[in-house]
């Protein structure tokens, strides 16, 4: 392969790194060393004469790779964007000259560091390719919505605006889901005074006359294969036909269902048909039409309602929803107004203990109150049904006492349910477990007992389960604040109260984003380029079939659900898929997996290139693999802000700690590296990980790694996995040095030549 | 006006809250509190009230009928207006206070201890009379009203004060016996008639 | 200065922070041209200067990182900084904008190596601080700006100290000549992402914000916690240094008030709950440090319930239900005596804490009717979704008060319905 390749090195002098470095000598050891065939200082690289230098090179001298020795690649990304070949940027100035205190005594480590990062630098030179984009992308650019609801119709319709067509499946008989059951809903604009029309018809009606939505009503999704710009989807109707259909991507808005309000016996519903959930008001509400609202037990007119908030929701009793659904104080507002709008001599009184009306609910609050709705906080302890009057008992907080309501009709305001389908990583976790002989205990019976006699909603025809993997309480959310697109199935997108419990205008909203990102996610697709956060990656894996064991490590590892497995129980790469994070490549145990640009030789080749001193010199040399994520930028901010950190790491910037591979450990024992870090992101249920699960892999793999120092009689406390922030600063080169202290109480290692 | 009282109750069907609607001055702001307690901690006097304002708002509209017209806290208002520059709301919680208390005294069901309201009946008694305030019968029936002994204590505790308003001719020592009157007292009586008139009319005490 | 080429297939957003990055990014990545306007020298917004985000307690930093990193690598985004819009005219598919740039005095062949900054010694008050610390006149905003550019306050140019920040400039890239620049615009369609501003404490007179030294607000107290803040990283009292082991949070401060701001600012409650937890970092786990929270209600909504539970279980943490009617000084401390009743069963308190942190109400930052008088708002001047609005779409904090979720979430729904805008231009034209 290097015979094609033409490595340049480039090194820059400015920014003071000629004055603190040699850089005769590193032009020296790019060329002698690090086999460069065209090598040239520059005072100024990233001006546009440094540019041109280099563009000239590619052009007239046929470079293909370029090694820029100069800042961090976080600098001056735009200038050094060469179209056509490999860039490779080493860190002379963050990761080194400013990581360094200007010293006499200081020079020789600091230069040992460049001349190491150039050796590096042009070593993984050798191993990159720039990376071609998948030939075998599907282009399919329509989209699949699954879910009628007001979530679906919005993404449709606003699909369909931007000129894609859709394809929207709905399992009930007609569409609107539950917003088509309401009488009105909460108002959407100023003055957010009063009830306001669903529009849900004209909705409808739009949906069916628009040419490029086609709509399956009393259908299912009953397999989804594929990947995004080639999903393929079997949609089978009630009457038992189905249909294969084409997708670029997919939109899940499959809702929510009310929790079973007959969960509450105390509050009376289920012992009188007077006491209702939130959709059973709507309900009556529709049938009155406007009118007087009636009681279901006798037909007389409503005279008294009492709302009770919160039932079943933000409680910790067993079986109870423990989250707030947010839209119901709304709702009861809204529905008390129902009555007061038909007569305002009916007596309404909402009981809440923190009324929730954020934004412009605020307006609707005050003017129920204008209305004359009572709005009492207290707790309900229960609702008694034995006389011809309800009675709601509950203690007032503001009076401190314990006292109750007459009512006809009491509502009670039951949360969402998300219909989220299979909770796949409760499954594959009881698989591992029995896998595991079992030992996994009590956590799998939980699991087990939740995934029971669900039904799945897309059907995923993969390794990794039939549906989105689910986050606390089962909504398919994002985990991420800054990303609440990003998706664990690339291609496939969730909006609506599936993914976190919300109200119409807050669905409408969501599903006009996940329109955006399934519109996005089919034209990249096709493009071959990876879905957020390496947006725009156009590498993507590839195996080595002889050498695979078929461990189905990279299958289950995946965080993606990328990697299905064939019938012979080989890896089957979903490049559409993939969001290139490596993991699968750092989970391999025979290194059958790699990306053009991102391999085991491009790390691997770049911590052998490291001149690692002779044990006489005293001079450690510590392996850090960094996140490029967080602990790379917080390395690189630290040393902009004059924290300085020891000249014997050496810093090797990785997608994720997930694509660290053992043997990059064990190559480095072996190389008579002293100490290895692995620096990334935080684990956990608040994970910081950006794909998910590759610091918690890496804990893991490292956990493991203790055999292999034990074989090469090393101490354990050579290797350290680290959790850092972007903002540690201070901290993360803190760490580093704590951690040579360490390795210098313990001692170089043995395995020096 | 025990009478009203009771046609009240009647009429309103436990609904005070409406009952305040439709008798106290600024009585359908109530509705709109909500219960943040900005009034209650902003008033001067509130360490010293049964109830402060919002809660006294909350029991309008939990129907503690009695209790609340009983009540001697909005007898402790001194219009300061605190409450209603903070109240997040715009509630007019001073002229809610005087509506109510004014309102409980025409039912006659009024907290009957409350000094405020016992002086307050007494200036009312003393002006209509005349025309005129007439202050040391005021003061002497004020410093009086809590028995004997305490009044001679309070009168000679105000000694100086007393002197120095009859030295300035701010008090008429005669009053005791014969205050000075205005001209035409027979018109402020018709005035004060039509005045009652209007009133009642206007929340109803006639129907 | 820049060449910015725009068409009517232009999507221009107005407003650089995490809102209007998303709107740029999410746009660009389907492949639409979009010049990203920003008015200051920096991207990232209002998230860049907090400390923390809720409910997972991680860095906002880190995402922006990653946005930096989709734009760097993103050729079809222009951005545009220290740039303000002045005027709009057109209609959808077709708007003229005009852009005022001021200068930054430092052009794109700034390497951001800081030898301008060392040069110089006059000091500025740091917006990114709200003002509470002081800057070099020749600055970097903060650590994550982007462009990575260094900018010289205007103040110096003309004086010695700009000449010496020039003379240490070794690439040339200081120019203290540049002149303020008009950029004229075309654009399909626009996506107002100006973000909102803190509610002006000063408003709230029985608070006593412009009085009391000890009395700040949340967006502050979020500069305090940064080790880079204006406090180092300390939760200290402004009048006298001291460790502020006693903190008051105020909820409502300006928002669901007739008098301030009528809305819910919806963030606040998470806001101060997050902020609670700062105590424990701050001071550790035995610490006698204690917050109390005095609130209306409690608006944790939908899953972030759970991060109020988990506050509620915190020993340290006390919850009265009770609007503060207003705040004394203690003169010899210094420290804020809050006066109010815990409407829960009647308790009055005067209740002496070390600080006082008002949880502040959110704004929009510009007042769009100022600039054009057709868009539809809100009474808070909050931008509504209007059929009226043509192609004038707002994202993020200009629409509502917002979490940076639901930001993110607004941010990228307008960046669809600019896109179908400028894709209704591009079929029409390719007809």
């Amino acid at each position: 392969m290097a015979d094609e390749k033409k490595i340049a090195a480039y090194i820059c002098r400015g920014c003071e790194l000629g004055a603190r470095l040699d850089t005769d000598q590193l032009a020296n050891i790019a060329q002698r060393e690090g086999k460069a065939r065209v090598v040239q200082q520059h005072d100024f690289l990233c001006s546009e004469e440094g540019v041109q230098l280099i563009r000239n090179d590619i052009d007239n001298e046929g470079v293909t790779h370029a090694v820029v020795a100069a800042c961090s690649r976080r600098a001056k990304t735009a200038a050094f964007s060469l179209e056509d070949v490999a860039v490779i940027r080493t860190n002379l100035r963050e990761g080194v000259i400013w990581a360094q205190p200007d010293s006499e005594e200081n020079r020789e480590i600091t230069q040992e560091m460049a001349d190491d990062y150039v050796r590096m630098g042009c070593a993984e030179a050798r191993f990159v390719t720039r990376p071609a984009a998948n030939s075998e992308a599907g282009s399919s650019k329509i989209i699949l919505v699954v879910g009628g609801g007001i979530s679906g119709m919005t993404a449709a319709q606003e699909i369909s605006k931007a000129g894609y067509s859709v394809i929207l499946v709905e399992k009930q008989g007609q569409l609107g889901g539950w917003a088509g059951r309401l009488w009105k809903r909460t108002p959407g604009k100023e003055p957010f005074a009063d009830p306001e029309d669903t529009k849900i018809a004209q909705m409808v009606q739009s949906i069916e006359e628009d040419d490029r939505i086609s709509v399956h009503l009393n259908a299912t999704v009953g397999r989804t294969s594929g990947a995004p710009g080639q999903f393929s989807v079997d949609i089978s109707t009630a009457s038992g036909s189905t249909v294969t259909e084409n997708a670029g991507a997919i939109i899940q808005a499959s809702g929510f269902e009310n929790f079973d309000a007959s969960q509450l016996p105390e509050m009376g519903f289920g012992k009188s048909p007077n006491v209702v959930d939130q959709a059973g008001l709507e309900l009556l509400a529709k049938e009155a039409d406007g009118k007087r609202i009636k009681r279901p037990s006798d037909g007389k007119e409503v005279e008294s309602v009492v709302f009770v908030q919160c039932a079943g929701q933000r409680s910790d009793k067993e079986g109870e929803l423990s989250y707030c659904s947010g839209h119901c104080c709304n709702t009861s507002i809204k529905q008390a107004m129902y009555f007061k709008d038909a007569n305002p001599e009916i007596e309404t009184a909402i009981i809440y203990n923190d009324l929730r009306t954020p934004g412009n609910g605020e307006d609707f609050y005050r003017n129920a109150q204008r209305k004359r709705v009572t709005f009492t906080k207290g707790e309900v302890s229960s609702v008694e049904t034995g006389g011809s009057d309800l009675e709601v008992r509950f203690k007032d907080l503001i009076l401190d006492e314990v006292t109750s309501l007459s009512a006809d009709l009491v509502v009670l305001a039951t949360g969402q349910v998300p219909n989220s389908g299979v909770d796949v990583e409760a499954e594959l976790e009881a698989e591992t477990a029995e896998n595991d002989g079992n030992q996994a205990g009590s956590k799998q019976e939980e699991s087990l007992s939740v995934s029971v006699a669900v039904e799945s909603i897309l059907n995923l025809d993969y390794r990794q389960g039939a549906d989105l993997p689910h986050l606390q309480h089962g909504f398919s959310d994002s985990h991420f604040i800054c990303f609440p697109y990003e998706s664990r199935r690339t291609g496939i997108y969730a909006c609506g109260p599936v993914r976190r419990p919300m109200d119409i205008a807050q669905a409408t909203e969501d599903a006009t984003g996940a329109a955006l990102k399934a519109i996005q996610a089919a034209e990249n697709a096709a493009l071959g380029r990876a879905a957020h956060p390496r947006s725009g990656d156009l590498s993507f894996p590839s195996f080595r079939k002889e050498g695979c064991t078929q461990c189905k490590r990279c299958t289950v590892e995946c965080p993606f659900g990328a990697i299905n497995e064939d019938d012979a129980g080989y890896p089957l790469f979903n490049e559409g898929r993939c969001r290139r994070c490596g993991t699968c490549m750092g989970s391999c145990p025979v290194r059958v997996i790699s990306f053009e640009n991102y391999s085991i030789d491009t790390v691997g080749q770049q911590l052998k290139s490291v001149d690692v001193p002779d044990e006489f010199e005293e001079k450690p040399r510590i392996l850090v693999l960094a996140c490029e994520n967080d602990a790379y930028p917080a390395l690189d901010m630290a040393a902009r802000n004059g924290n300085h950190y020891s000249a014997y790491v050496r810093v090797i910037p990785v997608r994720c700690l997930g694509s660290v591979n053992d043997i990059w450990v064990k190559d480095a024992l072996n190389c008579g590296y002293d100490g290895i870090v692995l620096m990334g992101c935080k684990k956990g249920d608040d994970y910081q990980c950006h794909f998910v699960k590759g610091s918690e892999m890496a804990h893991y793999r490292m956990s493991k790694i203790d055999d292999t120092l034990q074989q090469l009689q090393l101490e354990a406390e050579r290797v350290s996995t680290l959790e850092v922030e972007i903002t540690d600063i201070r901290r993360a080169p803190q760490l580093l040095n704590d951690f040579v202290d360490q390795i210098n109480e313990i001692g170089l290692s043995p395995f020096r030549f | 006006m025990g009478s009203t009282n009771t046609a009240k109750v009647d009429r309103y069907k436990n609904n005070f809250l409406k009952e305040v609607e439709e008798n106290v001055e600024e009585g359908d702001w109530v509705r709109m509190c909500m219960q943040c307690g900005v009034c209650a901690g902003s008033c001067p006097l509130g360490p010293h009230w049964d109830h402060p304002p919002q809660e006294i708002f909350m029991m309008i509209r939990a129907g503690k009928r009695d209790e609340v017209l009983a009540s001697d806290s909005m007898w402790m208002c001194t219009s300061c207006y605190n409450c209603i520059v903070r109240c997040p709301r715009e509630l007019p919680i001073t002229h809610i206070m005087h509506g109510l208390a004014n309102y409980a005294h025409r039912l006659g069901v009024a907290h009957q201890e409350n000094p405020t309201r016992r002086f307050a009946q007494m200036f009312w008694n003393n002006v209509t009379k005349t025309g005129r305030a007439n202050e040391l019968k005021i003061s002497l029936g004020l410093y009086f009203m809590d028995g004997f002994m305490n009044g001679i204590k309070k009168s000679l505790a105000m000694k100086k004060i007393g002197i120095g308003m009859f030295m300035t001719g701010r008090l008429d020592p005669f009053g005791l016996v014969q205050g000075r009157g205005c001209k035409g007292s027979g018109d402020i009586d018709k005035m004060l008639k039509k005045a009652f008139e209007i009133e009642d009319h206007r929340k109803g005490y006639n129907s | 200065m820049a060449e910015v080429v725009a068409t009517n297939e232009t999507i221009v957003v107005v407003g650089g922070g995490i809102s209007g990055m998303t709107a740029a990014l999410e746009a660009a990545e389907c492949g639409k041209d979009v010049v990203l306007i920003e008015k200051n020298p920096s991207l990232g917004g209002r998230v860049a200067q907090l400390y923390k985000y809720f409910p997972k307690l991680c860095r906002p930093t880190c995402g922006q990182e990653i946005n930096q990193r989709r734009l760097k690598v993103n050729p079809r985004i222009k951005v545009l900084t220290m740039a303000e819009v002045e005027a709009v005219s057109g209609q959808a598919g077709d708007y003229s904008i005009t852009v005022n740039q001021s200068p930054r005095f430092v052009n794109e062949k700034c390497t951001a190596c800081g030898a301008c900054s060392s040069a110089v010694t006059s000091e500025i008050a740091n917006p990114f601080d709200y003002n509470l610390s002081k800057t070099k006149a020749a600055y970097l905003p903060f650590d994550m700006a982007y462009p990575q550019q260094y900018v010289i306050d205007p103040s110096i140019v003309g004086t010695e100290e700009g000449e010496k920040a020039k003379a240490a400039c070794s690439v040339g890239a200081i120019d203290l000549e540049m002149e303020a620049e008009t950029i004229n615009l075309k654009a399909g369609a626009i996506i107002w992402a100006t973000g909102w501003k803190p509610y002006d404490a000063g408003n709230i007179q029985p608070y006593g914000y412009d009085r009391f030294l000890n009395v700040v607000t949340s967006v502050e107290f979020e500069r305090m916690m940064d080790p880079k803040g204006p406090t180092a990283g300390k939760l200290v009292r402004p009048s006298d240094g001291a460790e502020a082991k006693s903190i008051a949070f105020i909820q409502c401060a300006g928002s669901r008030d007739r008098n301030h701001l009528t809305h819910c600012s919806r963030i606040c409650c998470m806001a101060t709950l997050k902020q609670t937890t700062y105590l424990t970092e701050q001071f550790g786990e035995q610490s006698e440090a204690e917050a109390t929270i005095y609130y209306i209600d409690i608006r944790a909504i939908d899953r972030f319930e759970e991060f109020y539970n988990r506050v509620q279980e915190d020993e340290k943490v006390s919850f009265v239900k009770s609007k503060v009617a207003y705040i004394a000084e203690d003169k010899a401390s210094g420290n804020p005596i809050l006066h109010g009743v815990d409407t829960e069963g009647y308790n009055r308190y005067a209740a002496e804490h070390d600080l006082v942190v008002l949880a502040i109400g959110m704004e929009p930052s510009v007042d769009i009717n100022a600039l054009t008088s057709e868009i539809s708002t809100d009474a808070s001047g909050f931008i509504q979704l209007d059929e009226e609005n043509g192609a004038f779409f707002g994202a993020g904090c200009s629409t509502n008060p917002l979490d940076v979720n639901r930001a993110v979430q607004s941010a990228t729904a307008a960046a669809l319905r600019a896109i179908q805008v400028v894709n209704q231009i591009s079929r029409a034209e390719a007809a």
